[in-house]
């Protein structure tokens, strides 16, 4: 069988069979901390050329903001005053009609009502539905050329974490603990925390790690009672109880493997009982907030209720990021609540309300903990809106140019990258394709994306299908 | 880990020349494919190759290269700083730039000095690479062990006693050149275990065990095996198996993920078609090309559904470019699994390693560009067709006069909402949904048919009482549709729908090739390098006949890789690797066999055999090498030269599957329902794992943790990983403990638990430390009251752990999405978590599948979000976007405990709210609280899968369950009115769906469920700790491996 990996593929492989008969030893190789290589050479080599990762980098982790439904880069970050010119009007001439999934693109255009100005010492444009966030906008690196496949929801959000826009692909998170490994052995490297019991489009495929073994992907952190689904004991079973438990399950497992020890899976399977054990003692402590001072809950915005759920898994995200948790992803508005096909004044109002104190929160706490410069923290959603109205008031889907923003983790903050055109509908200025992003995102990794393979039914898989391209232009 | 790394890395440092050559030498290949060939191809060739040499000198072989051009050498292996073609890349010399126009990334020199400093390795096959031979190909291509007819072999003359059949000289043979020597034979206990989960998934039952291993006839195990591939069983297991590669799944897969009802028939198909040993080859022609080969046997047409498997958004607006995606998945698919070879690299250039022409994937495209997914067919045949038109014709002249006044008040509205979805397409697309269907080409009518989906959605959901406006028109429909009704009995029982695919037409619509040189039309054809001409097709009825050539030039009997494609997946899924490790891949990413001449051995025979599996599978099983023991530790010798047990010098360990440890539990636990056949049903059920429903955005938890695939793709191995969370669903989870339980419940003596569980007794030793184990538990333990058994008395008491848990309800028809739920209840106490204290619900308590639709009205816990001892209701339904959508509505009124309260909640999705009435009746002068909620959810609310409880969800869930009274609860359809929801004296309720007063003792409506082990378990510390022996000993190692 060839190997999954970049550069030893095959001796990973063999060292696998060696080693047993399956992926258990690097399951949980990639659970403690190792990155993948280092288990394919035994000891560490740090000096090796082609070791991860490839490059000094600054990000260690990332947190990833996604507002799902795919909220207005127009009425937010990227101010076009010819939109207020032409509204009413239909799509000039001189514009190509877009495919909209809603069939708009022959509606009139619809004038941005927020009120725009420059903030900080580099005067970035940001609307009034970001006061708070623009507080930080010497910290951000916008790009206002991002460019996706999915013009549907399902596509885009699938786009967006994978990179195609059907199902099957592993997700960037699964690519980062695939390639970096986790801190932490007794928390999952890749954590997902919705804002809403509302599903996010496509379910639990978006966090998978597709056609890697599944101990890369994402797992979702529950906020209310236990984190992690599974995380205790069954009703009624003491701790002593299942410890003793799990001592007889051990017992007999080494008794069945003192005359296989050729097999390693088995001793994976040892461990990954022991690891469950430890998570459990482990992973309430990471989600309790009760240690964390009334100010700081404060800073996130936990004390209105309109800002409470998302600054408390903003600083959720904090402490997970602190303690070794590699990528952590946040959904507001879980389940396309961000689609604006009517209405997009209160909509957005309500949403960007929600999140704009608690991120600009997590900006600042990350900050006054030194941990911003290596957490990379990226906002956006699966796509922006489009410059024609909807239904009067609302917006269509547009995925052919839209925001997203960086901050920390090594990138060169108070400065716009790539342009859309003078309504925002067509990314026209150093277009990044969710490719292009993701492979920057590797980058500020200090991964080089290109050599970053897992092979797959003999095809050497790279998270862009082989089309990205790093924008090293972001880093700082 | 590390130790286990560290071990595993001395023994791999200790290993000898063999393997580390053989790695050392794919690693340099490997290195020079993928970096340093396309380096050459990208900068040199083009002067410097085929067509052109600059200077004389060809940069496309290491012979040309190493003797250079005019100027002498290009190169000096292991010398890059010798080397003229370094010293030109680097830039070094003014007048000796390569390549002249701009100088190379650094990043790509590196690689070029890193090449040359290895000695420039340019895999030995390929020094001849210049020599391209007819066709483009060069001999290395034509040579490529796959593409090589199947060779005639002999098995080798072998003087060994331990040879039992032919494939075993193969293997005797390649092991003596090695040094290696067989294991010894497994013994009974290992080979029956081994045999019964290879060929029907699930372990033998303890009397299946003694049997064979008291069996004393010479041909005991020959019995076995014959015995288990007449047996139903097989089937379930070995069609699995063929799912997985055929991505077979239940649902469309994108955000709406719709369900598939019709698509189980195949499922069936598949394991029938392998019961009844169907040779394979025609088993794949059906699949292909079951339409045009017997278009009215729904037997054979069912075969089609191979066709329909790919992924696909019924509400996508870019119906071509999804129509584009779904050919190439079937391309791409069927590349893989008939073939062997990964077409899909060569869908934008031709394959960078494999003989395949980007025009080679078009070639192939085009046998699947007719493609139609027809919605309009039956499973049936014409005799059946026929008495079902008779008699639907006799109901509809009975009622030809009703429906036309139906229709003269929907069709307006229902006209004008389907107008209004397709004025959503592309105008290109509205043209040909306009057009008349006989007007239409073959493209066309694919494209209208995709388009027709969301059309069709919006008469289905189409709601008379929504849409139409007057009171008086609404009565009228309603009077009409119940005068129709009266007509059912005239009405013949439905034709299961055809999950199935035709051909457009018979032309077939133009496929195109992309390339940087334009677009260029393709026809279809094989694969250049073996058939290079144009295949003979004959269109057949209304079909063009492409699959039909297609599916009998991939069954030809001297297919070479078709032929050794399927012989190897068989081989593969006995041994748990392939004799070519990469089933689905053939080509020179892939492994080359171990044993090629067996491989061409076994496919000759099997295609002798009449393309006999069941031949096969017994060939392979009879043989010494499939009898050995998994239970050797590797000699000296295999350590050195084969530590990874290519060459079978033992049996490989395997973990269980998905879907076999599941079963294996259920076998376990006595649960197992061997019914066969039919829809699938969700993981609750008792049946097969084969029968699970497999959505693909949402898969079995427990299946999906041990990695079965979702089917988005082909999948020809399974992986299989060991993580935490896997062993918290395990440990944790209701589903395993419930198992254990069911299984200490059939456990008489200690014994019994390894018996049922790992098939043999207990070690001395095990058995100690069971008795232990027990010992330290009964001894420990304070004895429990008994609880609950006297609560019966109190008609309306609900509590857990007692017979009184919940009240299951019947209901004739369902509450639907207008409904009102009213009652009376005294609550003691909420949960100290979140949870939510459950009044009555329908709801199964998920939030993410169709079977979880629901509702419930509760109080919510210490920790919820919305503040303790608010009055809820949760709901799962469809949104407006038909979104799966979870919500919860509060009252913001807050329950105090110990208080008698009379409650009520309206719901309606069409008005979109809830009405939520209440009165405290302990404090008299209480005036009744009414608030208006609004809520989101559009439809669906009765459409799950749970029935009507009170005092709790669908199933058992202690931390939802009510504690205190219920004294009546009342569910009514529709909203009613305030002023019938004032009276806190049920006696006064008017009759409605369900009427339910505790004080009126029980009926046959109403069911308690009360705890009935787990009341005695929590009170029996023998009990509690048996059940963790059986728990414990579901989750060994030897439970879930072969080894």
């Amino acid at each position: 069988m060839s190997c999954h990996h970049y550069d030893h593929p095959h001796s990973r492989r063999e060292f696998l069979r060696r080693a047993g008969c399956g992926f258990g030893a690097v399951a949980l190789a990639a659970l403690m901390r190792d990155n993948v290589l280092a288990t394919e050479e035994g000891a560490p080599k740090p000096t090796a050329p082609s070791k991860f990762p490839d490059h000094v980098a600054r990000a260690k982790n990332v947190i990833f903001l996604f507002m799902e439904g795919g909220p207005s880069h127009l009425d937010t970050f990227d101010r076009k005053p010819l939109l207020n010119e032409l509204a009413g009007q239909g799509l000039p001439a001189s514009f190509k009609a877009p495919i909209t999934a809603m069939g708009e693109s022959k509606s009139p255009l619809l004038a941005c009502k927020r009120t725009w100005k420059q903030h900080g010492q580099s005067g970035l444009w940001i609307s009034d539905w970001f006061n708070r966030v623009a507080e930080h906008a010497d910290d951000l690196a916008i790009v206002h050329s991002c460019a996706s496949d999915g013009i549907n929801h399902a596509g885009g959000v699938c786009s967006m974490n994978t990179g195609s826009v059907f199902g099957g692909r592993p997700s960037l998170g699964a690519w980062v603990s695939y390639g970096l490994g986790s801190e932490n052995q007794n928390l999952p490297g890749f954590v997902v925390i919705k804002d809403s019991e509302g599903t996010v489009v496509n379910g639990v495929r978006n966090w998978g790690s597709g056609f890697m073994p599944a101990v890369y992907q994402g797992v979702e952190f529950n906020v209310e009672g236990a984190p992690i689904k599974h995380l205790e004991n069954p009703k009624g079973v003491t701790n002593a109880r299942q410890r003793e438990k799990l001592d007889l399950l051990a017992e007999f497992n080494r008794e069945y493997g003192a005359t296989r020890t050729d097999n390693t899976e088995l001793e994976a399977r040892i461990r990954g009982y022991e690891l469950a054990y430890r998570m459990q003692a482990e992973a309430p402590a990471v989600v309790d907030l009760s240690k964390e001072t009334e100010a700081t809950k404060q800073l996130y915005g936990m004390d209105h209720e309109e800002t409470a759920v998302f600054g408390r898994n903003c600083l959720l995200a904090r402490r997970l990021v602190e303690n070794g948790v590699r990528f952590v992803q946040l959904y507001s508005g879980a389940g396309s609540k961000w689609d604006s096909h009517k209405n997009i004044e209160p909509l957005h109002s309500k949403l960007c309300r929600s999140v704009d104190q608690p991120i600009a929160g997590l900006l600042s706490d990350l900050k006054m903990r030194g941990l911003l410069d290596e957490t990379l923290v990226i906002w956006g959603g699966e796509f922006g809106r489009t410059p024609m109205s909807e239904q009067g008031d609302g917006r269509d889907h547009n995925p052919t140019g839209f925001t997203m923003w960086m901050a920390g983790g090594g990138v060169k903050g108070g400065q716009i990258f790539g342009a859309t055109d003078d309504l925002g509908l067509y990314a026209v200025e150093d277009r990044l394709h969710v490719h292009d992003i993701h492979a920057t995102i590797l980058n500020l990794l200090g991964i080089d994306h290109t050599k970053l393979i897992y092979s797959h039914k003999g095809r050497p898989e790279r998270i862009d299908q082989n089309e990205g391209h790093a924008y090293k232009k972001i880093v700082s | 880990m590390l130790g286990v790394g560290c071990s595993a890395f001395l023994l791999l440092s200790a290993t000898a020349a063999f393997a580390a050559d053989d790695d050392a030498q794919r690693e340099a290949n490997k290195f020079f494919e993928s970096e340093v060939r396309p380096l050459l191809v990208k900068r040199c060739f083009e002067c410097h190759g085929e067509k052109k040499q600059k200077g004389g000198l060809r940069a496309d072989s290491i012979g040309a290269l190493k003797t250079g051009g005019d100027n002498g050498p290009a190169l000096v292996p292991g010398d890059p700083e010798k080397s003229p073609m370094i010293q030109g890349v680097r830039y070094a010399d003014k007048d000796f730039q390569m390549p002249p126009k701009q100088k190379l990334p650094d990043a790509e020199i590196a690689t070029l000095e890193k090449w040359i400093k290895m000695g420039a390795p340019w895999p030995q096959t390929e020094a001849d690479k210049g020599k391209i031979v007819e066709g483009g190909f060069t001999e290395e291509q034509r040579n490529w062990w796959s593409f090589r007819p199947l060779a005639k072999v002999s098995p080798p003359e072998i003087a060994s006693a331990w040879v039992r059949n032919d494939i075993d000289r193969f293997v005797a043979k390649k092991q003596a050149e090695m040094h290696l020597d067989p294991a010894p034979e497994a013994d009974r206990r290992e080979l029956v275990r081994r045999v019964y989960f290879d060929l029907h998934g699930l372990p033998p039952t303890p009397a299946q065990v003694e049997a064979f291993v008291n069996d004393k006839s010479p041909d005991a195990y020959e019995k076995l095996v014959d015995e288990l591939l007449a047996s139903p069983q097989y089937g379930e297991r070995w069609a699995q198996h063929w799912l997985d590669l055929v991505r077979y799944a239940e649902s469309d897969g994108y955000n709406a993920d719709e369900y598939r009802p019709a698509v189980w028939p195949y499922r069936d198909w598949v394991i029938k078609s392998l019961n009844n040993d169907m040779p394979y080859n025609e088993f794949v022609r059906d699949q292909i090309a079951g339409d045009e080969i017997a278009p009215n046997d729904p037997n054979v047409l069912i075969a089609t559904e191979y066709l329909r498997n790919p992924i696909y958004e019924w509400n996508q607006r870019d119906v071509r470019g999804q129509w584009e995606i779904i050919l190439n998945d079937i391309t791409d698919t069927s590349g893989e699994l008939f073939l062997g070879l990964s077409f899909g690299c060569a869908r934008c250039h031709n394959h960078k390693f494999d003989p395949i022409l980007q025009k080679d994937y078009y070639r192939l495209k085009a046998f699947f560009a007719p493609v139609h997914w027809r919605d309009d067919l039956k499973l049936a045949t014409p005799e059946q067709k026929a008495k079902y038109d008779e008699q639907e014709a006799k109901w509809e002249a009975a009622t030809a006069e009703i429906r036309a006044q139906m229709d003269a008040l929907t069709k307006p509205l229902v006209d004008k909402k389907v107008e209004h979805a397709v004025d959503k397409f592309t105008d290109d697309l509205q043209t040909i949904i306009r057009k008349p269907s006989g007007e239409r080409d073959a493209l066309e009518t694919q494209l209208a048919g995709l388009c027709q989906r969301q059309m069709t959605k919006e008469e289905k959901t189409f709601d008379p009482m929504k849409s139409i406006k007057s009171e008086e028109s609404k009565a009228k429909y309603k009077e009409l549709e119940t005068e129709l009704k009266k007509f059912d009995s005239l009405k013949p029982t439905p034709l299961m729908d055809a999950f199935v695919a035709t051909d457009a037409s018979a032309k077939a619509p133009p496929t195109f090739m992309k390339s940087r040189k334009g677009e260029q039309e393709v026809a279809p054809g094989f694969l250049t390098l073996l058939a290079p001409g144009d295949p003979d097709i004959q269109p057949i009825g209304n079909s063009t006949g492409r699959r039909t050539a297609l599916a009998n030039w991939i069954t030809r009997p001297d297919n070479q890789l078709s032929t050794r494609v399927i012989v190897n997946r068989v081989w593969q899924y006995h041994f748990g690797r392939g004799i070519v490790a990469t089933a689905s891949d053939f080509g020179k990413l892939g492994e080359k066999p171990v044993f090629p001449e067996l491989l061409d051995w076994l496919a000759e025979r099997f295609v002798a055999e009449g393309w006999s599996l069941k031949k096969l599978h017994r060939e392979i099983l009879l043989s010494a090498t499939y009898r050995q023991t998994a239970r050797r530790q590797a000699t000296e010798v295999a350590a050195k030269l084969d530590p990874t047990n290519h060459l079978l010098w033992r049996f490989n360990p395997q973990r269980l599957d998905a879907e076999e440890v599941r079963d294996s539990m259920l076998e376990a636990s006595g649960e197992l329902d061997f019914k066969a056949g039919g829809p699938a049903e969700d993981g609750n059920s008792m049946r097969r794992s084969i029968y699970t429903m497999k959505k693909r955005n949402n898969q079995n938890e427990l299946l999906r943790s041990l990695d079965a695939p979702a089917g988005f793709s082909s999948t020809a191995e399974r992986q299989s990983t060991t993580t935490p969370t896997q062993a918290l669903l395990l440990i944790n989870g209701d589903w395993p403990i419930q198992r254990a339980r069911k299984l200490a419940g059939r456990v008489e003596k200690l014994d019994d638990a390894w018996t049922y569980t790992l098939g043999r007794l207990p070690t001395a030793q095990e058995r100690e430390q069971a008795e232990a184990f027990i010992k330290q538990r009964t001894g420990g333990a304070s004895a429990h009251s008994t609880s609950g058994a006297d609560a019966a008395e109190n008609a309306g008491e609900f509590k857990e752990n007692t017979p009184q848990e919940r009240l299951l309800v019947q209901t004739p028809e369902k509450e639907g999405d207008e409904f009102t739920v009213e009652s009376i209840f005294t609550l003691n106490s909420i949960d100290t978590a979140a949870a939510v204290r459950t009044i009555a619900s329908r709801w199964t308590g998920g939030k993410d599948s169709l079977e979880s639709f629901g509702w419930s009205l509760g109080v919510t816990g210490e920790k919820s979000r919305f503040k303790p001892r608010n009055l809820i209701i949760q709901l799962v339904g469809e949104d407006d976007n038909t979104n799966i959508a979870y919500e919860v509505i509060p009252s913001n009124v807050r329950i105090e405990l110990g208080h008698r309260y009379h409650a009520s909640a309206t719901v309606s999705c069409i008005d979109h709210n809830v009405i939520f009435r209440v009165q405290d009746l302990t404090q008299p002068d209480a005036q009744p609280q009414t608030v208006t909620v609004p809520c989101s959810v559009r439809a669906k609310l009765s459409g799950g899968a749970s029935s009507l409880v009170f005092g709790g969800l669908n199933k058992r869930a202690p931390q939802h369950q009510w504690d205190g009274r219920i004294e009546a609860v009342r569910i009514a359809t529709g909203k009613l009115p305030e002023q019938e929801l004032t009276s806190a004296d049920p006696s006064k309720w008017k009759s409605a769906l369900v009427n339910w007063t505790a004080a009126l003792g029980p009926s046959t409506q109403f069911a308690w469920s009360g705890s009935d082990a787990k009341a005695t378990e929590a009170s029996d510390p023998y009990r509690q700790a048996l059940n963790d022996l059986c728990q414990v000993l579901l989750n060994t190692n030897e439970f879930f491996y072969l080894h």
